[in-house]
């Protein structure tokens, strides 16, 4: 395939955004717009370069995410948390949690009684005030494409379905619900980096500035036997 | 008898006040007092006697009835509530039962049919004809009503408050689906009693035509083909009517249903958290990560840096040598190989300053080459070193500070 790079005028915004695992919706029009337009170009590149782009029909784009294994990833947990209980809550009060979860919107002041309610549940997640709630969570769901805020509501984006998926999953895993009723220990999921990472992995240049000082250490001490 | 005449000029001239009422006469009875308030507001210069006439007019026409047990509290006439809701387009949903029943109504009368032709009883078999057409334009006439209702509960599904709960918004498309258009697909499957009917109708219809030809006229043929091509018609819209409900209603249902899974899911994720933590969102949840995969050998910086590279690229115009034209004098050099390096140092040996003699060998060399070949020079185990002092020192490009050092000789020499 033959790759015309003056027509990805916008690749290193895309990158950028993608690479931070930021979900591309119609929410950033330019970025999408030529995402779709260009879909095969955009994914042959990035392949070629290592990185899977998901397009999803229901009108957004990401990176595949990387497995590490029985690394928890804090976030992803405490974001599918949270969307469980805006489920629940939402039906709990009889409103449509697939009206707000696709393309609804939540406002702050709904926040309160749902941190009331759930506590034992968010302080599972390390969340205890209405602050943390927003720092922990709201922030991170607009910061990675899933929700949007303006003025004190939060909007929810369509990659949100990515969590009405796991919801999907979940209600479809048989051996969840049998697990549930016996003592065996639940499988861990398979979830990536503390949210305290950088976004950007540092471990191979960290691993070469190790090789560095190793290397220097190792001439001092040739030097000081010299001296010797 | 009520002259028909009055009853129409009654409900044209009191349209604006019936139409409201049928709204209120779908959703129930209504009682007297109730009725009266309901005009009152309608007609706020009348008098309650202005009212108690008309009211009294509408229901000498029949038009209002008193429901059995319930003298006080009237509803339409069952009639004049049809032929208002044909008016209005409003349309009820009938029952599958009721097409079966017409079904089997249509083989009895082909039976009958086939029963008059053999005994050569043209009057009957004219009539019963024309029965049969009848029935076959009322289930048309169903099939119409429930189309144009079906489209009704479809419509009333999407445009209630999306904040009510999804089951109860979507009630009527479930009860809809399990009470109508499953029966329905049952009844107008390929070997189901729609079909089969239709088949036996036809079969007595076509042998007629074909009699008729052998033995002579009983009827006119014409009246018989009018008949078979709307038995036909009839299967047709039956079909073309349960694809529309299929199209209008399934979207829906398969959206309450997701709905429940969604809110099961959901339960049972919190269910499991509670009981065993966090780390209990099950296996089979698609794995969420906020880092992407990179399969790319290199580190991540480097492939950022590789892709703005890209980003910004700009192809060059390629200039190739003419093949009569000369190589300049200074062509570029290639690089210098490590062992190449070496051996000029060592035969340079002994160096004050290693530093200064790189720059003095390579004056135009750029600085990360002279750094390269300053950290590999001094490195190396062939020489015997000595640390100088901190300096600074002038490539063509930069101005480097460090401590440098003096290569006073092999260092097996000494040794």
């Amino acid at each position: 395939m033959n790759l015309d790079l003056s027509e990805l005028s916008l690749l290193a915004p895309i990158f950028r955004e993608l690479f931070k695992g930021y979900h591309v919706s119609r929410r950033d029009p330019e970025l999408y717009t030529q995402l779709s337009n260009l879909q095969d170009p955009y994914r042959a590149l990035f392949r070629a370069l290592g990185f899977e782009l998901v397009c999803d029909t229901r009108g957004f784009y990401y990176f595949v995410p990387e497995q590490m294994g029985a690394q928890v990833n804090k976030t992803a947990q405490r974001l599918a948390l949270f969307t469980f209980i805006l489920v629940e809550h939402l039906a709990d009060q009889g409103r449509d949690p697939l009206a707000v979860l696709d393309g609804g919107s939540l406002g702050r002041d709904e926040l309160p009684p749902l941190l009331d309610k759930y506590r034992d549940l968010f302080l599972q997640a390390e969340v205890t005030s209405q602050d943390e709630l927003e720092e922990k969570i709201l922030r991170r769901l607009t910061q990675l494409g899933f929700a949007a805020e303006d003025n004190g509501v939060y909007r929810f984006l369509p990659p949100m379905h990515r969590f009405l998926d796991v919801c999907l999953a979940v209600q479809q895993d048989r051996d969840l619900a049998a697990t549930l009723h016996s003592d065996l220990p639940l499988p861990t999921p398979p979830l990536a980096v503390e949210d305290e990472d950088p976004v950007v992995s540092l471990e191979n240049v960290l691993a070469e500035e190790e090789d560095e000082e190793a290397a220097l250490a190792r001439a001092i001490a040739e030097e000081k036997e010299l001296e010797a | 008898m009520i002259d028909p005449k009055r009853v129409l000029r009654a409900l044209a001239e009191h349209w604006t006040l019936l139409e409201p009422l049928c709204e209120r006469f779908d959703a129930g009875t209504l009682s007297l007092i109730e009725l009266r308030s309901q005009l009152g507001v309608q007609l706020p210069d009348s008098t309650p006697a202005d009212v108690t006439a008309l009211l009294d007019q509408w229901i000498r026409l029949d038009i209002l009835v008193p429901v059995a047990k319930s003298p006080n509290r009237f509803e339409l006439n069952a009639q004049i509530h049809d032929f208002l809701a044909y008016l209005r387009r409003e349309h009820r949903l009938g029952l599958c039962l009721e097409i079966e029943a017409y079904l089997r109504h249509l083989e009895r009368l082909a039976g009958y049919i086939q029963d008059a032709f053999e005994i050569r009883d043209g009057q009957d078999l004219a009539r019963q004809l024309r029965l049969l057409d009848m029935r076959v334009r009322d289930v048309l006439k169903k099939l119409g009503n429930d189309e144009q209702a079906l489209v009704g509960v479809a419509d009333r599904a999407k445009t209630s408050d999306r904040q009510i709960p999804l089951r109860q918004r979507y009630a009527e498309v479930l009860a809809t689906w399990d009470e109508y258009v499953e029966p329905m697909i049952q009844l107008v499957a390929a070997d189901g009693a729609f079909e089969q009917g239709v088949r036996r109708v036809e079969q007595v219809l076509l042998k007629l035509l074909g009699e008729q030809q052998r033995l002579g006229q009983l009827v006119d043929d014409d009246l018989l083909l009018r008949t078979h091509a709307r038995i036909l018609e009839m299967q047709t819209t039956a079909q073309l009517t349960l694809r529309r409900a299929r199209e209008l209603l399934l979207p829906l249902r398969e959206e309450a249903r997701r709905h429940n899974a969604v809110t099961r899911g959901a339960a049972l994720a919190l269910s499991a958290i509670r009981k065993r933590g966090l780390d209990a969102v099950p296996q089979a949840s698609l794995p969420l990560f906020t880092r992407p995969q990179s399969t790319f050998l290199g580190s991540a910086s480097q492939v950022e840096a590789y892709v703005y590279a890209l980003a910004r690229f700009e192809p060059k115009p390629a200039q190739f040598p003419r093949a009569s034209g000369k190589r300049k004098a200074d062509a570029p050099r290639a690089p210098r190989t490590v062992r190449e390096m070496l051996e000029r140092c060592e035969q340079a040996l002994p160096l004050p300053d290693l530093m200064l003699w790189l720059l003095e060998q390579e004056p135009e060399g750029a600085t990360d080459e002279l750094l390269y070949w300053f950290s590999r020079l001094s490195r190396d185990a062939r020489f015997q070193r000595e640390r100088l002092e901190r300096r600074d020192y002038l490539t063509r490009e930069h101005c480097v500070s460090l401590s440098s050092f003096a290569l006073v000789g092999h260092a097996n020499a000494q040794a």
